[in-house]
């Protein structure tokens, strides 16, 4: 099968969409498919094989912050060539409801086109406002998935219809079969904890996390507390406690390999997010890695740990709830054995081998007795003025 | 000609009198004067979200950079009814001030009208009146702003007098805040 994938986002930039858009197309390459991907990219900057640059994507606000986008007549145009030439059996679109790529293929394919929701914050005033235009695009989409139960609902809510989940998937096996690195292991009076995401994010919660290491080292005075991710790492360390200061390591951004050993190598996996998480993938890495996993009870978090079988769940931004939770598991290696053997056979669900097959079951079922992907005619730029 | 010295102590009274209520009713007019520049430029603001909004939703634009216009259009309107609300502004990421919000609006205007795109829609009735609304509101955004800001310096320079900070002549009315923001109108517009 020929697939198309969009990307919105720039490969040089590391997040959630493009990860999944790069594993999903390895993976469907190695089961014996072609795939070609458009992602904002310079026509210089390194990319995989399978990757065609759209074209410099130009920083934009954002929701917030800066985005790096792709918007306008030039990548209009690009995309109109990508698709000409690709003659896909299926497009597969990814955050269609983003001013890059992703709606500007939208906007100019027609045939069998899947669209995969990755977010639970949908920006509805601006969607509204776009409506009429984005209206007919989003018609054109045969197929919807949704990373989650609550990407799912974003769905119902704001467009309308429904979606089927698909979560997002993880090579299990390199997560279990990661070799651990000695410097990263705990032992019994000095257990190690891990944090990985955005320091300088709040909703990535790492003050709750410093809000709850004095209480933890009160307890356990050796504990190690592992503290991976992008951001001002001197803020970061002026922020927490004084005495708390010696017992936290900042790694800085580490690479795949070494996320995997980290994970592989630490006791407890702590994930404070407050908010805006759609999925949780970084959960279910560290379930796969044989870490146990201390999350905020966010739905999406609560699904992926169900309801606590798998995992501890602690209140939403809560310091102190965090710490008690921890000291409990730490005390308890009986506990842990029994969450981690769990969470190691629940896992198997988000593996690529079973994701992957799920996601062509959806491409074989649009494409079946279908026209390929071809460029829609009514896509002219002043083809559809809203008349007063 | 030799005054008593009660009548030059009276005199003298007098005229600080007169001078502390004429610099009242000066600071006075200046708050006015501020206040009124500010619903102004609110006012402005508004309009010309609301025109960036009409063009986001026209068909003229690609979806994406139509989707991007309403987006910084939105957050503007948005940030307005906060700042109308009195809620202190957010500090955190992901809900801009107000000032940023609006700045962003003039970034993203400017990102997605291209000179091209401009001339072709200037050839159509529809697509040039929604242009004229928009190039009209972004300069009136700009004669609002300056003309706030012109009340706020001299509000802040007549407040800053040691008459009016002595006798306290502001009373508990908040020092007026300069209104700062990228209003630079779309190039492709000003041709």
């Amino acid at each position: 099968m020929r697939v198309g994938v969009v990307c919105p986002y720039s490969f040089d930039v590391p997040g959630g969409v493009q990860f999944h858009v790069r594993d999903l197309a390895e993976h469907l390459i190695g089961r014996g498919h072609e795939v070609s991907v458009l992602a904002p990219a310079d026509d210089d900057t390194p990319v995989p094989a399978y990757v065609v640059p759209a074209g410099r994507a130009v920083p934009v606000p954002y929701n917030g912050s800066v985005a790096r986008l792709n918007f306008g007549p030039v990548s209009a145009g690009r995309v109109r060539k990508w698709l000409g030439e690709g003659g896909f059996d299926v497009l597969h679109i990814h955050e269609p409801i983003t001013p890059s790529l992703s709606i500007l293929a939208l906007w100019q394919a027609t045939g069998p086109i899947v669209a995969t929701f990755h977010t639970s914050t949908l920006r509805s005033r601006a969607m509204q406002a776009a409506y009429p235009v984005m209206r007919p695009s989003l018609e054109k989409i045969s197929a919807r998935i949704a990373v989650s139960e609550d990407a799912r609902q974003t769905v119902t809510t704001h467009i309308g219809g429904d979606a089927v989940v698909i979560p997002n998937g993880v090579y299990v096996d390199v997560f279990a079969r990661a070799e651990p690195a000695p410097l990263w292991q705990g032992t019994a009076d000095a257990p190690t904890i891990a944090f990985v995401g955005r320091l300088d994010e709040p909703r990535k919660g790492l003050h709750v996390l410093c809000d709850a290491v004095p209480q933890v080292l009160r307890s356990v005075p050796g504990a190690r507390f592992l503290i991976a991710g992008r951001g001002d790492v001197d803020a970061a360390r002026e922020r927490l406690d004084p005495t708390a200061r010696a017992a936290c390591t900042f790694l800085g951004e580490v690479s795949d390999h070494d996320k995997a050993a980290l994970l592989r190598s630490v006791d407890v996996y702590v994930a404070p997010q407050t908010g805006g998480e759609s999925f949780g993938i970084v959960l279910v890495e560290a379930m796969s890695a044989g870490a146990t996993v201390l999350a905020s009870d966010l739905d999406a978090f609560r699904r992926v740990l169900d309801d606590g079988a798998l995992g501890v769940l602690f209140a939403v931004g809560d310091g102190a709830g965090l710490a008690d939770s921890l000291l409990a598991l730490l005390a308890d290696p009986a506990r842990r054995a029994r969450l981690r053997a769990a969470a190691g056979v629940a896992v198997r669900r988000y593996d690529w081998s079973v994701v992957g097959a799920e996601v062509l079951e959806v491409f074989e079922t649009v494409s079946y007795g279908a026209q390929s992907v071809a460029e829609d005619p009514q896509s002219g730029r002043f083809a559809r003025w809203r008349r007063p | 000609m030799n005054l008593p010295e009660w009548l030059l102590g009276l005199l003298v009274l007098a005229l600080l009198a007169w001078y502390l209520s004429f610099s009242a009713a000066r600071i006075d007019r200046l708050h006015h004067r501020v206040e009124g520049g500010r619903s102004a430029l609110d006012a402005q603001l508004v309009r010309r979200a609301e025109a960036a909004v009409e063009l986001a939703g026209s068909g003229a634009l690609d979806p994406a950079s139509g989707l991007l216009v309403a987006g910084a259009a939105t957050d503007a309107l948005d940030a307005g009814e906060l700042a109308d609300a009195g809620t202190p502004p957010p500090t955190h990421a992901g809900e801009p001030s107000r000032e940023t919000a609006e700045s962003d609006l003039s970034h993203a205007l400017q990102l997605a009208l291209d000179p091209d795109l401009v001339t072709a829609m200037r050839e159509d009735p529809i697509g040039a009146a929604l242009l004229e609304r928009l190039r009209a509101s972004c300069h009136r955004v700009q004669l609002a702003r300056r003309f706030h800001n012109d009340a706020v310096t001299d509000a802040t320079r007549v407040r800053a007098k040691p008459i009016a900070r002595w006798a306290r002549l502001a009373g508990r009315a908040q020092a007026p805040q300069t209104f700062e923001m990228d209003d630079e109108p779309p190039v492709a517009l000003t041709r």
